[in-house]
C-alpha cells in the first residue's frame, strides 16, 4: 500500500478501524500515520462538543409562556399531584440571595477588569474554586433544594458541574494562552450561567 | 442519549414526567426540558453558530414536541424523537434561509487541505491538543455543509444511512463530506495553533 493508496481508504479506516495492511504502511510512513491519528483525535474530540451549552434562562420561560397559552399546561388541581413542592418554604433559601448578588458583582467586576486590564490577569483573578466537588456555595445550594425540591436538585447538580468544567476549560485555555480572546469570552459566559443557576435555585420565574 | 444518565435514582423518571406531562403538568414539561436542553441547544448553536437563532431553534424544538407529547407511545425512545425532532427544525430553518445543508463542493474543492502556513514555518502538531474551545472555533469556520455532516456524525452519533436519509443525499456523499470536514478541521485547528504560537 503506498500513501495515495492509503488515504484514499482513510475514511474507511476511521470509520472501521484499521486494516493489516493499512497498518504496515502507517508503521513506515510518518505522514500518513500523523494523519490517521489527528484525524482520528479530532473525530473523537468531536463529543466534547454534545451538550455543553447552557440555554438562557429565557427560552424556558417563553416555552412555558406559549404551553400556557396553548393550554398544554393545566391546573395543578387537574394535573394531579404536583411532583415539585411548592415555594412555601422559599424564605428558607434568603441567605443565599447576597451569594448570587456576590456572583453577580463578582462577574460585572472582571467585565469592568477585562476593558481595563491586562487581559492575562483574568484566569488567575477568578475566585471561585472549580474542585471536582463544586464549590462550598454550590453544595450548600444543592442542599438546599434537595430539601426544597428533591426532583430538581440532580439537575441542579449536573448543571453546576457542567459549568464548572466550562471554566476550568476556559482558564486552562488562558493559562496556555492570556491572550485568547474567546476563551475570555467563554469564561465570561461560564460566569454568567453560574450566576443564572443560583439565581434560578432562589426562586423559579414564572412567566 | 439523555443528560440524565445515572442519576434517575434523585428524580422521578422520565416515564413518569411524559405522563404527566400528557396531563399538563407544569413540573413535567419542565423536567423533560431539563434532561434535554443542553443536548439541542448545543446542537442547535453548532449548526447555526448564532446564539439568538439556537435559541429560537430549541425553543421551537421543545414546543413541537411538547405539542405532540399525546402522541407518544414509547416505542422508540423519548430523546431519539426528541432530538430527530431538533434536528429536522433546524434543517428546515437552514434550508429557509437558503443556507446549504450539504456542501457547495466545487467552491470548495482543493481548500480543506491546504494549511494556512507561513512558508518555512513548522507544521505544528495536534495531537494531544486538542480541546473543547479550540475544536468549537474551527467548527464555526467551517462550511455550514461541512458543518452539518460534521456534527451529525461524529457530534451527534448518527449513521450515514441516516444522514443521508435527513438530508436528502446519498450515503457516498455524507461519508465523503464527513471526510473533507474532518481534513477542513485538521487544517484550521493547525492554522489557529500557529497563529496563537505566534502571539506568544
Amino acid at each position: 500500500m503506498n500513501c495515495a493508496e492509503f488515504q484514499e481508504l482513510l475514511p474507511e479506516i476511521l470509520d472501521s478501524g484499521e486494516t493489516s495492511e493499512s497498518k504496515v504502511h502507517a508503521h513506515s510512513c510518518k505522514e500518513c500515520s500523523e494523519l490517521y491519528a489527528e484525524l482520528r483525535e479530532i473525530s473523537q474530540a468531536a463529543l466534547l462538543l454534545r451538550g455543553v451549552e447552557e440555554p438562557n434562562l429565557r427560552v424556558w420561560n417563553s416555552i412555558e409562556i406559549t404551553l400556557r397559552q396553548e393550554g398544554l399546561i393545566r391546573d395543578a388541581a387537574l394535573a394531579g399531584p404536583a411532583l415539585v413542592p411548592g415555594h412555601s418554604r422559599n424564605w428558607r433559601l434568603a441567605w443565599l440571595v447576597p451569594i448570587a448578588a456576590l456572583l453577580v458583582v463578582m462577574t460585572s467586576g472582571i467585565a469592568i477588569f477585562q476593558r481595563n486590564s491586562q487581559p492575562q490577569s483574568i484566569a488567575n483573578l477568578t475566585p471561585i474554586s472549580t474542585a471536582d466537588g463544586g464549590t462550598a456555595e454550590d453544595q450548600e445550594i444543592l442542599r438546599a433544594i434537595g430539601e426544597r425540591t428533591p426532583t430538581l436538585r440532580a439537575t441542579y447538580a449536573a448543571d453546576l458541574q457542567n459549568i464548572n468544567s466550562y471554566i476550568r476549560d476556559a482558564q486552562d485555555s488562558l493559562k496556555n494562552d492570556p491572550g485568547d480572546e474567546e476563551a475570555q469570552r467563554a469564561l465570561m459566559g461560564a460566569y454568567e450561567q453560574r450566576a443564572m443557576v443560583y439565581e434560578m435555585a432562589f426562586e423559579r420565574p414564572l412567566p | 442519549m439523555t443528560e440524565a444518565g445515572g442519576r434517575q435514582d434523585a428524580r422521578i423518571s422520565e416515564a413518569e414526567a411524559i405522563e404527566r406531562a400528557k396531563l399538563g403538568d407544569s413540573d413535567a414539561f419542565r423536567i423533560l426540558y431539563d434532561l434535554h436542553k443542553r443536548r439541542v441547544y448545543s446542537l442547535c448553536l453548532r449548526m447555526t453558530a448564532n446564539t439568538a437563532q439556537a435559541e429560537d431553534l430549541t425553543q421551537e424544538a421543545f414546543l413541537q414536541l411538547f405539542r405532540k407529547i399525546g402522541t407518544f407511545r414509547g416505542e422508540s425512545a423519548f430523546s431519539t424523537w426528541l432530538h430527530r425532532m431538533a434536528v429536522n427544525v433546524v434543517l428546515m430553518q437552514l434550508r429557509k434561509k437558503n443556507l446549504p445543508v450539504v456542501s457547495l463542493e466545487e467552491t470548495l474543492e482543493g481548500e480543506e487541505e491546504a494549511p494556512r502556513k507561513e512558508p518555512g514555518a513548522p507544521d505544528p502538531k495536534l495531537a494531544g491538543s486538542i480541546d473543547r474551545l479550540h475544536l468549537q472555533r474551527a467548527l464555526e469556520e467551517l462550511p455550514p455543509g461541512y458543518r452539518t455532516i460534521f456534527l451529525l456524525h461524529d457530534v451527534e452519533g448518527y449513521e450515514h444511512n441516516e444522514i443521508a436519509a435527513m438530508i436528502n443525499c446519498s450515503i457516498g456523499n455524507s461519508k465523503s463530506q464527513l471526510h473533507k470536514a474532518r481534513m477542513k478541521l485538521r487544517s484550521l485547528l493547525k492554522a489557529n495553533k500557529t497563529e496563537a504560537a505566534g502571539r506568544r
